[in-house]
């Protein structure tokens, strides 16, 4: 299996130092266990993009475009060319100039399907196939059979990144491709305001004021209640809308349900 | 007849050598290592009698076996060497010397065999060298009784002959044994005090720096025994297996899978394809490795000799280095081995991974922001010196800073510093880890890169001095940024505070009656030699100090050190469990600390136990009470 993980210029979230995103690292531990893995970067440099030659890539394609040019035009030309079987990125981006739209941008470009959140890849019994676990909302997973080429993009909750190794690096390589020929990116419409992370307590609405801390614990967050996810597997249209309804009502969004009023 | 005991002497030598050569054949196929070869030899009478005797006579009965053995065997057999003149051998009072000579070894033989039957210890290796004994008796024993008929006149009658034959037997054993077999660590160990691959050990005692690794070698670390150089191979052939680094240990002790004596064993047995079994104590709770019988094999794996659980156990507290009579360095080791786990096979332990790529992405293992480690002293308005450019003193705070716990110690250092009216700053967000942490991890590439930020850093301010609470980053700065161009005077708080005291600018008051016992930190004690400032700031505030029956440089560590909590590799029992039943075993009311790690170490210890205090705290606590 052919597999390209495409990878960005993320920053630290904490020290805003240029790294390889996590996601990323994840992403190529699943696709070095899976097939032949080559790497594409579209941007002024290669640099934190390289770091993957530290988690075991062996092959990283950097498309050397201009400062400030759209990344996705250039990536989508490569595609085209090099046509893998698979495509891996993370789900979100993890640095200032990403809008973690890309995988989407490049899947539409290419007109393959995209399947977003894995866990975990496995190749599929039947050839040209791919078994895709999905992590879905409080900790549900859902197995998916796709047909290759497809785009698949990585949850956290994958297996940790392995460890960067700088032996392994210097065994890497990095292709720079000049000149690729790129569109200055679009302005951007909305006004986007940038401000450093604070962290700002969790509000527990439903949290009573009174009872013991192990209630008031179990209270904030839904305790018992909560134990089972609530995933329906092939609801009927009908019970999937009820339960909607049920939760939209519990959270505060809908008013309660108003007990059938007697005709007037 | 007379000539028959020279000729045997010089038969046996000529064995001895050609085993030896064999040997040193394989020690060739290590890497090159620049060794002064002048200045060792001349050193070599010295490093001995003074350097290897001062470890050897910490076990009395070991001392006098070896003095009483080795000395016997050398004196008889050049003795016995010398009758070839024709003027000796003819003389009977020359045999009655040579006699003398024998006895003494016979006697020396016997304390050999009397430490090994009817039961030797655990930390003695069995096999070849339960037959040590016999060929030392057979030899001194004939040796005696030929030289004996000699100055009795009696040449050439049959009792001389069966004399000669046993001899023959016992000093032929020997020779041949210089291969293979106990007797390699008198060849190979008088070698390696020559060539020693720490000279600076011999005079100052203190050469602990880790040396910096090439970043652009073919390749990194050692992979098989063939990437070491050459005198270290030499010097792991020295080892006589007496398991005093075993008896060291805390990895050890914790029933982990470490055992540096079998270490070193498994270094040498991968050197050759015929090393006789090892007879010693396994590595405890080892899970099974599948070696591979070729020679010169990958080291570490699951199947190779050594399991990496056995390479992350060790918390490098160089307990083993310090205990070891040969002088072997047991950490070097480990650390070039992790060097090529971590660096050409990205097989770190489990956990470090994310702790090393924040260590790059963030200069910090836990991956907080670099400005949240003042947060510890909020109210206390610390100085930064990116803000005055200069101090008296410079503050390293380091990781420890981030512990709420050990924040207490550093918010009582920072009063105790106010108090004496000490110029002191700290570098606040520009404090990067030093790296300590991925070098004993083996990722020596994001150390240099710690390394060499941090000294860019500090060389744009100028102060007086560097103190630290924290002996791992003490040892940092002073003994291991050296090579990377940062050169300080390095204070650990304690030598601080009792300067600060004997200066009359702090004033203790009494904590009469309070019984202490003080845990020495391996990186401030073994590796730095510093162990007697905290105790004497102990004695200035009244404490009543205990001793625990391992401490200053033979102290235990607390578990802390070399990555191991990150590794956690399992064992039977926790190392700082043992160290706090050593500290219950005082009865003091409080264990004396000076280091972050030791703290987090102890304090993690559960049940009734003494408090975990540090010097710091208890020093502000007596001036407190005096107040
Ligand atoms: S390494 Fe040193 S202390 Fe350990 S068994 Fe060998 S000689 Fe003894
Ligand atoms: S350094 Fe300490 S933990 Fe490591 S082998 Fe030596 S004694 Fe054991």
């Amino acid at each position: 299996m052919k597999i390209v993980v495409l990878l960005s210029a993320g920053a630290h979230p904490v020290s805003s130092a240029p790294v390889l995103p996590r996601l990323e690292a994840q992403a190529l531990r699943l696709a070095l266990a899976l097939g032949e893995t080559t790497g594409l970067h579209a941007g002024p440099s290669a640099a934190p993009a390289a770091d993957a030659l530290g988690h075991g890539l062996g092959l990283l394609t950097h498309l050397a475009t201009r400062e400030g040019d759209d990344p996705i035009p250039a990536l989508v030309a490569a595609l085209k060319a090099e046509t893998p079987d698979l495509v891996l990125a993370g789900r979100r981006g993890q640095g200032g100039e990403e809008t973690g739209l890309a995988p989407y941008a490049v899947a539409a470009a290419l007109g393959v399907t995209i399947v977003a959140d894995a866990v975990a890849l496995a190749p599929g019994a039947a050839p040209g196939s791919l078994v895709v676990e999905q992590a879905l909302p409080k900790g549900a997973r859902r197995r998916l059979v796709v047909r290759l080429p497809a785009l698949v993009t990585v949850h956290p909750g994958a297996p940790a990144p392995g460890a960067y190794a700088y032996g392994v690096a210097r065994r890497g390589r990095v292709d720079t491709i000049w000149g690729v020929a790129g569109s200055a990116a679009e302005p951007n419409p909305i006004a986007v305001e940038e401000r450093p992370y604070r962290p700002r307590p969790k509000l527990m609405r439903s949290a009573p004021g009174t009872g013991s801390a192990a209630e008031r614990l179990a209270a904030a967050t839904g305790g018992m209640a909560s134990s089972g996810a609530n995933v329906l597997v092939q609801p009927t249209p009908d019970e999937a809308a009820r339960a909607i309804l049920e939760h939209l009502r519990r959270i505060g969004v809908l008013a309660p349900a108003v007990a059938n009023k007697p005709a007037a | 007849m007379t000539y028959a005991l020279p000729v045997l002497v010089f038969v046996m030598v000529a064995l001895a050598t050609a085993q030896a050569l064999r040997r040193a054949a394989w020690w060739r196929q290590g890497a090159a290592a620049e060794v002064a070869w002048g200045p060792g030899l001349l050193a070599l009478p010295r490093r001995y009698l003074v350097d290897v005797h001062h470890v050897v006579a910490r076990d009395a009965y070991a001392s006098r076996m070896h003095a009483v053995v080795a000395g016997g065997l050398i004196v008889a057999t050049v003795l016995a060497g010398l009758a070839i003149l024709p003027s000796l051998g003819g003389s009977r009072l020359y045999w009655a010397i040579v006699a003398l000579a024998f006895g003494v070894t016979a006697a020396g033989s016997l304390l050999v065999g009397a430490r090994r039957y009817p039961a030797k210890p655990r930390r003695l290796s069995g096999g070849r060298f339960q037959i040590l004994p016999f060929l030392l008796l057979a030899y001194a024993l004939g040796g005696l009784a030929g030289a004996l008929l000699l100055a009795l006149g009696a040449a050439s009658t049959p009792a001389l002959i069966a004399a000669l034959a046993l001899s023959g037997v016992g000093g032929l054993g020997l020779a041949y044994e210089v291969r293979r077999g106990p007797m390699r660590h008198a060849v190979a160990g008088a070698l390696h005090l020559v060539a020693h691959p720490r000279p600076g050990r011999f005079r100052s005692r203190l050469d602990t720096a880790l040396a910096p690794l090439d970043l652009d070698a073919a390749r990194l670390g050692a992979e098989t025994p063939a990437d070491f150089t050459w005198n270290r191979l030499l010097s792991y052939d020295s080892c006589i297996q007496c398991g005093r680094c075993e008896t060291a240990c805390p990895a050890f002790a914790a029933g982990q899978p470490l055992n540096p004596k079998r270490l070193i064993q498994d270094l040498v047995a991968g050197m050759t394809a015929d090393e006789p079994p090892y007879a010693g104590s396994p590595y405890p709770n080892a899970r099974e490795v599948d070696p591979p019988a070729a020679p010169l094999a990958r080291l570490i794996g699951p199947d190779a000799r050594i399991h990496p659980d056995t390479l992350w156990a060790c918390t490098t507290c160089r307990a083993c280095v310090e205990e070891c009579p040969m002088m072997i360095e047991h950490v070097d080791a480990i650390v070039s081995l992790r060097r090529n786990e971590t660096m050409e096979f990205a097989r770190p332990p489990e956990k470090a991974a994310d702790i090393l790529s924040d260590l790059r992405g963030a200069g910090e293992p836990g991956g907080r922001a670099l400005s949240a480690r003042t947060d510890f002293a909020a109210g206390l308005d610390l100085p930064v010196i990116s803000a005055r450019g200069e101090a008296d003193v410079l503050l390293w705070l380091g990781e420890g800073a981030y512990d709420l716990r050990y924040g207490r110690t550093l918010r009582a250092l920072v009063r105790l510093m106010r108090d004496a009216g000490v110029d002191f700053a700290v570098l606040g967000a520009e404090e990067r880890d030093t790296g300590d942490l991925a070098r004993r991890l083996g990722d020596e590439a994001t150390y240099q890169q710690l390394a060499r930020a941090n000294v860019e850093t500090l060389g744009r301010y100028r102060f007086g001095r560097i103190v630290t609470a924290d002996p791992h980053a003490l040892h940092a700065l002073r003994n291991e940024y050296r090579v990377f161009g940062g050169e300080w005077t390095v204070v650990h708080h304690t030598a601080l505070l009792l300067e600060l005291i004997e200066a009359g600018r702090l004033k203790p008051g009494v904590l009469g009656g309070l019984s202490v016992t003080y845990h020495d930190p391996c990186y401030l004690g073994r590796y730095n030699g510093e162990t007697e400032a905290p105790r004497k700031v102990l004695d200035l505030i009244g404490a009543s100090r205990v001793e625990m029956a391992r401490s200053g440089r033979r102290s235990m560590c607390c578990g802390g050190g070399g990555g191991a909590p990150i590794s956690d590799v399992a064992g039977d029992r926790r190392i700082p469990d043992i160290r706090m039943g050593q500290a219950i075993e005082t009865g003091a009311a409080v264990v004396a600390v000076a280091c972050p790690t030791c703290t987090a170490m102890l304090e993690g210890v559960t049940g009734v136990r003494p408090d975990v205090k540090d010097i710091a705290e208890l020093l502000l606590a007596s001036m407190e009470l005096g107040a």
